[in-house]
């Protein structure tokens, strides 16, 4: 095709063609047209978390993000507010920001020195006297752009180009239940964001991650070569971890009985969560264990044994915000899915400390990061090696529809959403429900 | 400065690592370690801290072993097809400390293929060594990744 030809915008027709109630088409994961309309439709309408509060606690805290199509830089401002700006001085057009976070007075552009506050503003120009008379400080086309609104639920802090959003609460939905989960789990009523995190890539698609995240179904499959080793281990036999690596490699070869037990859950919006699958050792906090102890003692000191019983007892697993956080509440995990292209995704993996409670709590977070989100996982370079080979596969034209049927109709509807047991494939139902909904919906 | 025949012995002892893991001898790679040895690869660089912050691997014997036996035995899919590597190491130097243990620093690079993806990481190994008979053990290794804190698709073989 010529490349000045000017390609037919997708029509809403279009979008609800690549769908059907138990099929996707293969385009959905592998046209470049369908990524650009997402980008236009869901990472620029909906709230896209960018940043959490502890990042930000000082006048000057920054995290460089993205945000859609763009880089933006999340500011804290010395008028205590949140602003999302984007990484371009208005010169020249040059990026600005070149560190992830970090702490400045001013955003100083290195080409020609113009500076800016943290809410984007100009702070200085140097030889003022060389630019027009009507060159103004307070012309917003001198500033770092600001871009978007931004609000925080809890600590997380999210935002949109949406001119016009719904409430953050109101896209958040029950989804609220498991970020107050998290922070209620702190005994000073606190999180902190970790300083080490990890970043992934796969050559895929953003969704097959979301979807892999809601799919209890394969990890017998896909994570047997580190549970059959982690069977034949003697138990107890680290001397770094209390067995915890061991036990969460175990976790993923489940009886049958337990793995019956899972039930998944799907919102409206394409929200998804499902039980805990890691039932055993310094996972669970038993009495047994000295740390789960002096822990559950600092919790009940602020919160009394009855509340401390009922956030402890909240015991949801890969808790995926749509369309791009997956929150586990229990081991203070979290991560985020950043769409570079129709075919690569970044993910940042991290995991939260809870103030107040022991520092062992943090140590056993910080190992359940490397375990599972390290670029040498046991278990997660599998998945991630499996998201590949679906890209690999989808972006070849044979056979354009793909299979998301299991448990279709089985599922039980309420008006909070759905309810299936762990075979169904009923959380990428509901995904791809809330996707052709955004997609289609009416520019605001 | 170490006397030569033991300079020479640990750099020997670095070259033999280095074979076991191209060969894929990963068991007897696993043997080189103390029975409390620690392989470490930190996420950031400088890293002294395995504990508050994240690290790419952090495995004592024991979890080593399970590595061992998945990269060996189970199939791992990312594993398929096994990977082959070229593991240098050079510019070693070695010192012996007043416990009678041996600090060696080393620069590697590692070259791994897998079906059509090849792969270059290169950074610095830093060793405690233990001696045993004629030969070392490894109490820790630590591989300071040049690229720790950098963006990463899945690592299948040990640096």
């Amino acid at each position: 095709m010529d490349h000045l030809t000017e390609q037919q915008p997708l029509t809403a027709a279009d979008i609800r063609g690549l769908v059907r109630p138990d099929h996707v088409h293969r385009r959905a994961y592998a046209d470049a047209a369908v990524f650009q309309l997402e980008q236009e439709r869901i990472f620029s309408k909906l709230w896209i978390y960018v940043a959490h509060e502890s990042q930000l606690k000082k006048p000057g805290d920054f995290v460089r993000t993205r945000l859609a199509n763009y880089e933006v830089v999340v500011t804290r401002h010395t008028d205590g507010n949140i602003y999302v700006l984007q990484n371009r001085c208005p010169h020249r057009g040059a990026r600005i920001c070149m560190a992830d976070r970090g702490n400045a007075k001013v955003f100083s552009c290195p080409y020609h020195a113009w500076s800016f506050r943290p809410d984007g503003t100009l702070d200085s120009v140097p030889h003022r006297q060389s630019y027009p008379e009507a060159f103004s400080y307070d012309d917003p086309q001198n500033h770092m752009q600001r871009t978007g609104r931004v609000a925080a639920y809890r600590g997380f802090v999210f935002a949109t180009l949406n001119e016009n959003p719904a409430p953050l609460i109101e896209h958040l939905g029950p989804m609220t239940e498991v970020i107050d989960n998290l922070v209620d789990r702190a005994p000073a009523g606190e999180i902190e964001i970790a300083d080490s995190s990890f970043t992934l890539e796969y050559r895929g698609n953003w969704k097959l991650h979301l979807e892999n995240a809601a799919d209890i179904f394969h990890p017998s499959f896909v994570h047997n070569s580190s549970v059959q080793p982690a069977r034949r281990a003697p138990a107890n036999a680290s001397i770094l971890d209390q067995d915890q690596t061991r036990e969460m490699l175990l976790a993923n070869g489940f009886g049958t009985n337990e793995w019956e037990t899972i039930q998944l859950n799907g919102l409206p919006g394409g929200h998804a969560f499902m039980n805990n699958i890691y039932s055993k050792g310094v996972l669970v906090g038993q009495d047994t264990d000295p740390v789960a102890v002096r822990y559950r003692a600092a919790l009940t000191a602020k919160l009394g044994p009855e509340r401390t019983a009922k956030v402890l007892g909240v015991n949801r697993f890969n808790n995926i915000i749509y369309p791009n956080l997956i929150i586990n509440a229990q081991y203070q995990q979290m991560r985020v899915t950043v769409p570079i292209s129709v075919d690569r995704t970044l993910l940042h993996v991290h995991c939260f400390r809870l103030k107040g409670a022991p520092d062992e709590m943090f140590h056993r977070a910080v190992r359940f990061l490397t375990t599972l989100g390290s670029p040498m996982s046991m278990i997660f370079s599998d998945d991630m090696e499996m998201l590949e080979r679906c890209q690999q596969g989808l972006e070849k034209d044979v056979g354009p529809w793909i299979d998301i049927s299991r448990g279709f109709g089985m599922e039980k509807r309420g008006t909070d959403g759905s309810v299936s047991g762990p075979a169904s494939e009923m959380p990428m139902r509901v995904q791809f429900k809330a996707w052709v909904d955004y997609l289609t919906a009416e520019a605001a | 400065m170490l006397d030569h025949e033991t300079q020479r012995r640990i750099e020997l002892f670095l070259f033999e690592e280095a074979r076991l893991l191209d060969s894929g001898q990963f068991q007897e790679w696993l043997k080189l370690y103390e029975p409390q040895g620690i392989y470490w690869m930190p996420s950031q660089p400088g890293q002294t801290d395995p504990l508050n912050v994240a690290s790419i691997v952090y495995e004592d014997h024991a979890i080593l072993s399970i590595r061992v036996q998945r990269l060996l035995e189970a199939r791992a899919l990312v594993l398929t097809p096994m990977p082959r590597t070229t593991h240098l190491v050079s510019n070693v130097e070695a010192e012996e400390t007043p416990g009678g243990e041996f600090k060696v620093g080393a620069a590697f690079i590692c070259v791994e293929h897998q079906a059509d993806k090849q792969k270059i990481y290169s950074g610095r190994h830093s060793y405690q060594l233990t001696r045993l008979d004629d030969s070392f053990r490894i109490k820790m290794k630590r591989v300071n990744l040049m690229n720790s804190d950098g963006i990463h698709s899945p690592m299948a073989v040990p640096l």
